[in-house]
């Protein structure tokens, strides 16, 4: 059972920090004085001299039970080995002109964290900022929608989100909401699953589709590159571009792909999730139609959600093209082979995954 | 205070020994007074300052002990009397003028009062500054009562004036911070004119001159002795012509009293107590020691009278003194706890030694009864170890430099300096400090860890100051940085106060020994004229402190960050805050805190209810600053101010 792992930070140190696989997600900051991040990294300052501790549990890179979760989640085992549980996938974008014109691609994300917290489904959401050098983001707890829009747009660097939901849930009224990465979103997961008696305090949990995310060290290399012109967004086209689009109030930039992957943290390489698999409702792009978002939704609640808002108006939906899906289902499956073979080759086990499911993924058997 | 500087000549009163020197210097008429505050002659000064305008003379701390020293070498070519007192290492830093004014030679009477410290209880060593005297070959005194504190000091200026030469008069803690009852003498008080004469020259010179100068040294060195040889300062009692004498001085005289009291043996053995210790009055000690066949010695805190005693009875073998059985320190017949030469004497000590060299049998308590207390008073008082006081901004300084460190993540280290700070090294400074020597080391030895990247060296190395030492010795090490390129942080913690010492005023006080307005000259002016980047923050705005802190340790070069924070015992608040810990709010030792005020952060404001198993606060010790209440993980520490 989560939460009774009997291990604490200087088990996090050796099995996570110090063998890089912090994808700096903020679970285990903010919980106690003694653990906190500078700059993408997490430093234990002081030893705290508890052999078990939240820090440990919440960590989503420590140990992801899948079965657990997902037994928690949806209530059953997973009904789509390539994408995780879920209700339906659909192709959608929102109809309001001004979220739209805010967001990355199609302004889904925004527009349901707008329509819960105006519904009351939600009291507040944590999600990604730009901080004022327009580049590194940092989270932030958000209650209208104007706040909701001013977060609007991909970031590529890390955002220790979770450090602002465990505030939240601490210290305001009501339920929050969040937007993550898959990391993120499992570490949320676990955060509900060890503190059993304080449930109810998350709502709407929004995951995104992720690859990678980029150490805050990127930030140095993309602020020469965009030299003293403050960047409006960042892009990244699909293949066979290989580039970083980088749009400055001036011009639109291009930053060669393998440049910035240099900044890659390292445990992106070796991540299950690519599609937050333990999500409410999980949106990602769309391939080669920068108009719509691909959505997948999982949970009831997600679906009740994403129901009322189309009802209102305020989504519109269609059916993603069958090839589209394929290449989704494809891609994360073959990012789930190549990962459990790099966790072998590096010996790492900090994911439980069910024999036969593990089998299938290697031997490219689609759910 | 006031009464010390009364003239009333036969008058009795309890003194400390630090009080019965400034008496002394009075009654001798001093004219002007300097020093730097070190334990244990810092009330020396104090007491002076507090009586300089009523009686008109001139005292003042300097920024150093050669400053100091100079400053008073010049008012005694003026023709003045001066004194200059300091703490043992205080002498180290003004040996370089000691070892040329004592051939230049003086006019007014000159002396130089050392504080010697035994044990070490607040020093970094335990340096015997009588060693300078033979060093600098001028006359000691050494006195062995609170009396002798004042009459020693009292005499010192006219064997000063007659040598022209600079005395001293050498005084141990004991000594020092004992009170003893003491007769006042009278006052000579003189209005005395400085002057300089076209004629004068005052200087050690250099090849020739220096050499008849230090011939003219050894001259005056001899009248000295000769003069020592009817000082009333020495004296023997106890058995006539012994074949077992004690040869003491100091602290060693009432010590060896006792002893020779409580074994029993006053009739079997002689004392010979000096108080001229260098040069030796040999005739003096050859007299007594004419039907010696053992001798021991007893005094603190080196062999120091043990070898010269030696040396001189070598040299007055078989035609003054026949074949002496010596026992002392390089017999090992006087130790203490870590071995001879070392360490405070007291009367066990004497006794034990007495009673090895004697054949003796005593123990002061029964064995058991020995064991049974110190087994009780293990359990009853347990080792502790020295803490920050409550609210000490030192504290939040050392926290936020412990923090920036980890964030910082290339295992920097600090290097410490001398002051309450010096604590760094412990756990209440959260045991940062890896190197403690003396004024100034802080930085300088900065210097070197900062330069040696070419030999692997890839750690930042912070390097601590408090505001006095700064003024005192971290000057040249900062201009040095700056020059030869070392990477360091400077964190200069700016208490406003010369803290450990007694509060005395600094350059950046604003006043001076007088507690008269005077120019300030403030850290960061310096720093800046050396050209160093430089930032100043209030420790207690803690998160900004440990940023800012942490900013500075990421470029190369000398820095300096000055953490300002007054002292709280120094400029304690009118109404300080009340604070009280919310026990609903606090969570102990669970997860998320783990009884971080008491067992991490430590002030002794913070202390732990056993049976609720939650955190408190000691009214009795809170200074109300708050800073506690910053780190609680759950906001539970509540402060509330003063209506």
């Amino acid at each position: 059972m989560l939460g009774s792992a009997e291990k604490g930070p200087k088990d996090l140190q050796k099995e996570v920090l110090s063998a890089g696989l912090c994808s700096a997600c903020g679970a285990c900051v903010n919980l106690c004085p003694y653990i906190e991040m500078v700059e993408g990294t997490i430093i234990i300052v002081e030893d705290c001299n508890l052999r078990s501790g939240r820090c440990y549990d919440f960590c989503p890179k420590t140990c992801l039970d899948l079965p657990t979760l997902d037994k928690r989640l949806f209530g059953i085992h997973r009904s789509n080995l390539a994408i995780g549980s879920n209700i339906a996938v659909v192709k959608a974008r929102a109809t309001d002109g001004e979220i739209r014109s805010a967001a990355q691609y199609g302004g889904v994300v925004s527009t349901l964290v707008t329509f819960a917290l105006e519904n009351g489904q939600i009291d507040s959401a944590v999600l990604a900022a730009l901080s004022p050098d327009k580049i590194t983001p940092e989270p932030v707890s958000v209650r209208k929608r104007s706040e909701v829009l001013r977060c609007a747009g991909s970031k590529y660097i890390v955002c220790p989100t979770l450090s602002k939901v465990i505030e939240a849930m601490d210290e305001t009224k009501g339920k929050t909401g969040l937007v993550g990465t898959p990391c993120q979103v499992a570490a949320v997961r676990k955060i509900q699953e060890a503190s059993q008696d304080e449930s109810n305090e998350v709502g709407l949990v929004l995951g995104l589709f992720c690859t990678w995310a980029l150490s805050p060290r990127a930030y140095d290399y993309l602020k020469e590159t965009a030299g003293s012109k403050s960047i409006i967004k960042l892009d990244i086209p699909p293949p066979p571009a290989n580039v970083l689009i980088i749009e400055t109030e001036e011009k639109r930039l291009e930053a060669p792909l393998e440049d910035v992957k240099r900044f890659i943290m390292p445990t992106c390489n070796i991540c299950f999730d690519m599609t937050s698999e333990f999500a409410d409702i999980s949106v990602g792009a769309v391939e080669g139609d920068e108009e719509w978002d691909t959505v997948i939704i999982r949970t009831h609640l997600g679906e009740e959600v994403f129901r009322q808002a189309v009802e209102a108006g305020l989504i519109e939906t269609a059916v993603l093209e069958k090839e589209k899906l394929h290449h989704l289902y494809e891609a994360s499956l073959s990012r789930k082979k190549r990962v459990l073979l790099e966790m072998e080759s590096k010996k790492i086990s900090n994911i439980v995954l069910p024999a036969e499911d593990r089998v299938k993924i290697l031997s490219n058997q689609e759910a | 205070m006031a009464e010390l500087g009364k003239e009333e000549p036969e008058r009795r009163m309890l003194m400390m020994g630090n009080e019965a020197i400034a008496r002394g210097a009075l009654e001798a008429g001093v004219d002007f007074c300097s020093g730097y505050p070190g334990n244990p002659a810092s009330e020396i000064l104090d007491t002076l300052s507090k009586l300089a305008d009523k009686l008109h003379f001139h005292v003042e701390w300097s920024v150093n002990e050669i400053v100091a020293l100079e400053a008073a070498g010049a008012a005694a070519f003026s023709g003045l009397r001066a004194l200059s007192a300091m703490k043992n290492l205080g002498a180290d830093v003004c040996a370089d003028f000691l070892m040329t004014v004592n051939l230049s030679g003086t006019r007014g009477g000159f002396v130089l009062v050392t504080g010697d410290d035994p044990s070490a209880h607040s020093t970094t060593s335990e340096l015997d500054t009588r060693n300078y005297a033979r060093l600098a070959e001028i006359p000691l005194l050494e006195p062995a009562t609170t009396q002798e504190a004042k009459d020693m000091t009292r005499w010192a200026f006219d064997l000063s004036e007659e040598l022209g030469l600079i005395c001293m008069v050498r005084t141990v803690t004991r000594i020092s911070h004992s009170r003893g009852v003491v007769k006042f003498g009278q006052m000579l008080r003189r209005d005395r004119k400085a002057s300089i004469d076209p004629q004068d020259m005052w200087t050690s010179g250099s090849s020739n001159i220096t050499c008849m100068f230090h011939g003219i040294l050894h001259e005056k060195i001899k009248t000295a002795q000769e003069r020592f040889e009817e000082s009333e300062f020495n004296w023997y009692v106890g058995k006539e012509d012994a074949e077992f004498v004690i040869v003491t001085s100091g602290t060693g005289w009432l010590y060896t009293l006792e002893a020779v009291r409580l074994l029993g043996i006053e009739e079997d053995v002689g004392i010979m107590k000096l108080g001229t210790t260098w040069p030796l009055p040999r005739k003096f000690v050859a007299g007594h020691l004419r039907e010696a066949k053992e001798v021991l010695f007893v005094e603190e805190t080196d062999p120091f009278l043990e070898q010269n005693v030696k040396i001189a009875a070598a040299d007055m073998a078989v035609t003054d003194v026949g074949p002496i059985r010596f026992y002392g320190k390089e017999s090992k017949h006087v130790r203490g706890e870590f071995g001879a030469g070392t360490g405070e004497l007291n009367v066990d000590i004497v006794i034990k030694a007495l009673a090895e060299t004697r054949g003796l049998e005593y123990a002061p308590v029964a064995k058991e009864y020995l064991e049974k207390t110190q087994k009780m008073l293990g359990s009853y008082v347990p080792a502790r170890t020295m803490s920050f006081c409550a609210g000490c901004p030192h504290r939040a300084s050392l926290y936020a430099i412990k923090k920036a460190l980890k964030w910082d993540g290339r295992n920097g280290f600090v290097t410490g300096d001398i002051g309450c700070y010096s604590l760094s090294m412990l756990p209440t400074g959260f045991s940062l400090a890896k190197t403690l020597h003396c004024m100034g080391a802080g930085i300088g030895t900065a210097n070197g860890f900062g330069n040696l990247e070419k030999f692997g060296m890839d750690k930042p190395v912070v390097a601590l100051a408090g505001d006095s030492t700064f003024y005192h010795a971290c000057i040249p090490g900062l201009i040095n940085a700056r020059w030869n390129g070392a990477n360091l942080l400077l964190v200069v913690l700016d208490n406003a106060t010369t803290a450990m010492t007694g509060h005395q005023p600094h350059p950046g006080s604003g006043i001076n020994a007088l507690k008269r307005l005077s120019p300030k000259v403030p850290v960061e002016n310096i720093c800046e004229a050396i050209g160093v980047e430089t930032r100043i923050c209030d420790p207690f705005h803690i998160d900004e402190a440990t940023r800012s802190l942490y900013e500075m340790l990421q470029t190369k070069g000398a820095k300096v960050m000055i953490f300002r924070h007054e002292c709280p015992l120094a400029f304690p608040k009118e109404k300080p805050a009340t604070v009280y810990v919310d026990q609903e709010k606090c969570i102990g030792t669970e997860c998320g805190c783990a009884a971080f005020c008491t067992r991490v952060f430590g002030c002794p404001g913070n202390i732990w209810d056993y049976e609720k198993g939650k955190a408190k606060i000691d009214e009795a010790l809170c200074n109300g600053c708050g800073l506690c209440a910053q780190l609680c993980p759950k906001g539970a520490i509540i402060v509330k101010e003063a209506a």
